[in-house]
């Protein structure tokens, strides 16, 4: 199991035209873990997956993924044997049948399971006979997944996968990707559900405008970002706290929140200088981290 | 099985083009000799060679319909990025899709001449089957220049209507160019080359001369570079 | 096993699998050399990334109070000084029963109390209260 990152970029840029799809864009994905990957519409997510699998080329920058450069359509293509994709509208051939689909894409790649692929079909109750244009929304989404974890591939890149999941089916995939992470494979999706993201996710990317605006555990997350509500006898002086480690600061008569990314203990003691009466700190949840971020850019 | 996947693809419009010519020219031949005169034979021989022409006609109308899909339709449909995901190359996916349209349009041309020889021979006028394979020789190697173009057209207009719609354009043009040209130099004129009118000895009535092989050489090679350019076109486009 | 891990409380996963797995080990609920479910199976039950899973018993194998054994998994060794440690835990927790009872006396909402208790763990400062 090598340590090297599953991907890395340096720098990576798309523009098209004067807009800016992805800026200066330094990613760093582990091997082994699941990273997360957030960002609002239009933050540069798809882009970026896309550029990695060569889909799109860069205006600028370089990466790797599985070691394979990125711009080198050759290692692309040798990467891309050794991932699994399933892009956000869960692309398929309308005009195959279930099985024919599976047959098409098992195909291609060395780590295809055949039993894995039987049990899934078993397990989602797809008919193998069935032309995938005649399908259901659910159903196209659990064969598109299930063309991915069919197999054992080293890097599982992941574009909404929940979307037209229902609570069991997002139950089952997140219990899917755990299990793939267990087994040695990378598993990097992108996603708006921050309650599932929270609980499987090792690391989070958050994306906003093109920029990678925080890239770090989630159990780092969990312990240095924090809430502190502040009470003060007399209006406070919201400049006093804009110090290294805060995101923000937002006032309302003699009250203060403070929203801390670190540096939480220097935030009490200038509380206590400007004697607060009140100092509450509370742990900050994921979707309050991301909402402050894009906020904040 | 990107063979299955290119086949799957085009089944019905190739069976569908692959009917209705079989249709249309038995018909055509079946029902003109039941009028024609047994002798002289050289009666028979024109009808060929006015059913070749139709063929040749509604052959490329079907083949321009053949080039019409790949990567950018795939991209309007949503799909492109599975196919895409897939590790192999941008030139081999278009490949595929070439070598399985070329094969298509080639069956294209013998099937119906192989309908007509039999529906000509239980008439009891049988033709020669040299003369066909002329006729099909003529039909495949110039009429590939057409096919070619509908590659090119599809890899670079975007839109299910709007790619037939320029190829069919483009196709209309270089019979327009053809055409004018054919009053300087006659042997530029792919319409006459593909119809064999360069070879339709007036007495005879049957095709002559020697095989084209340049004339063969000259418009593969056209359509081979329209094919590369296919490629090159697709390999740097933009999903 | 029931262990249920919460993410939304500001402590990481893997701390707070320890802190469940060291509470069974006292009250009893797992005894000494009981095996506990391997690193995938735990995950896939509690819907975790298994770096969770395999930091937590690291993190116990470190202290002793888990060994992992290769092929077989995770077995729990309860030693004497986790014993007195229950019953350390026992008699804070009635010290504790009875300060809440006092601040309820006082006034105090349960939610009050429990995000007083809360702040003062995850930042042991002092909460001044208006007089």
């Amino acid at each position: 199991m090598t340590n090297a990152p599953a991907i890395e970029t340096h720098g990576l840029v798309k523009s098209y035209g004067r807009v800016e799809a992805v800026r200066a864009l330094n990613l760093c994905v582990e091997p082994n873990c699941i990273t997360a990957f957030l960002g609002c519409n239009g933050a540069g997510k798809s882009t970026t997956i896309k550029m990695l699998l060569g889909m799109i080329a860069p205006s600028a920058g370089e990466g790797t993924v599985l070691g394979k450069r990125i711009g080198d359509p050759n290692e692309s293509r040798e990467a891309r044997g050794k991932i699994s994709y399933v892009a956000e509208n869960k692309p398929l051939y309308g005009y195959m049948s279930v099985e024919q689909t599976i047959r098409f894409a098992g195909s291609f790649y060395r780590d295809w399971r055949d039993e894995t692929a039987k049990e899934l079909l078993y397990r989602y109750g797809l008919p193998l006979e069935r032309k995938v244009r005649l399908l259901s929304k659910g159903m196209r989404t659990k064969l598109a997944l299930l063309l991915a974890f069919a197999r054992r591939p080293e890097l599982l890149i992941l574009d909404e996968p929940s979307e037209g999941l229902d609570p069991v089916g997002i139950e089952e995939l997140l219990q899917t990707l755990v299990g793939q992470c267990a087994e040695g494979t990378t598993v990097f999706f992108s996603s708006h559900q921050i309650a599932e993201v929270e609980r499987i996710a090792d690391r989070v990317c958050i994306l906003d405008k093109g920029r990678l605006m925080v890239d770090a555990s989630l159990d780092h997350l969990r312990e240095s970002y924090r809430r502190i509500d502040l009470v003060f006898p007399t209006t406070p002086c919201e400049p006093d706290f804009r110090m290294n480690g805060i995101e923000s600061v937002r006032g309302a008569g003699c009250q203060l929140s403070v929203f801390a990314s670190g540096n939480v203990e220097a935030v009490i003691e200038r509380a206590h200088d400007l004697r607060a009466t009140s100092i509450e700190v509370a742990p900050v949840g994921l979707r309050d981290i991301f909402l402050e971020t894009v906020k904040e850019n | 099985m990107l063979w299955y996947k290119a086949w799957l693809e085009t089944r019905t419009r190739f069976l569908v083009s692959l009917g209705f010519l079989v249709i249309i020219l038995t018909f055509f031949v079946h029902h003109a000799e039941s009028i024609l005169p047994r002798e002289p034979k050289a009666s028979t021989y024109e009808l060929m060679f006015f059913a070749h022409s139709y063929l040749a006609g509604l052959w490329m109308l079907c083949v321009i319909l053949l080039g019409m899909g790949g990567l950018l339709r795939e991209r309007a449909a949503g799909v492109s990025s599975f196919t895409l995901a897939l590790p192999v190359s941008r030139a081999r996916l278009a490949a595929v899709r070439i070598t399985v349209g070329v094969m298509q349009s080639i069956a294209l041309a013998i099937v119906p001449w192989a309908a007509i020889l039999f529906v000509s021979a239980i008439a009891g006028r049988p033709f020669f089957v040299s003369q066909a394979s002329f006729y099909v020789l003529l039909l495949v190697t110039g009429g590939m220049v057409y096919f070619a173009l509908a590659i090119l057209v599809s890899s670079i207009v975007d839109g299910e209507y709007t790619a037939p719609a320029v190829a069919y354009g483009a196709a209309i043009l270089v019979g327009i160019i053809c055409g004018s040209v054919s009053k300087l130099r006659p042997f530029l004129d792919l319409w006459r080359f593909i119809t064999g009118d360069n070879h339709y000895n007036k007495t005879t009535h049957l095709l002559s001369g020697p095989i084209p092989w340049f004339g063969i050489f000259a418009c593969l090679c056209v359509a081979a570079l329209m094919f590369l350019a296919s490629v090159r076109v697709i390999q740097r486009r933009e999903f | 096993m029931f262990f249920k891990l919460n993410p939304a409380t500001g402590q990481p996963l893997y701390l707070q699998l320890m802190q469940q797995i060291r509470h069974a080990a006292e009250t009893g609920a797992l005894r000494d050399g009981d095996q506990l479910p391997g690193i995938r199976t735990l995950a896939e039950e509690l819907v975790v990334s298994p770096n969770t899973i395999a930091k937590a018993y690291s993190e116990l194998e470190h202290e002793g109070l888990l060994e992992l054994r290769q092929g077989s998994g995770a077995f729990l060794c309860v030693k004497r000084r986790t014993r007195s440690l229950a019953d350390h835990v026992h008699g804070a927790r009635r010290r504790i029963r009875e300060l809440i009872e006092r601040l309820r006396d006082d006034g105090l909402l349960d939610e009050e109390i429990r995000r007083a208790f809360e702040a003062e763990l995850l930042h042991p400062t002092e909460i001044v209260r208006k007089p």
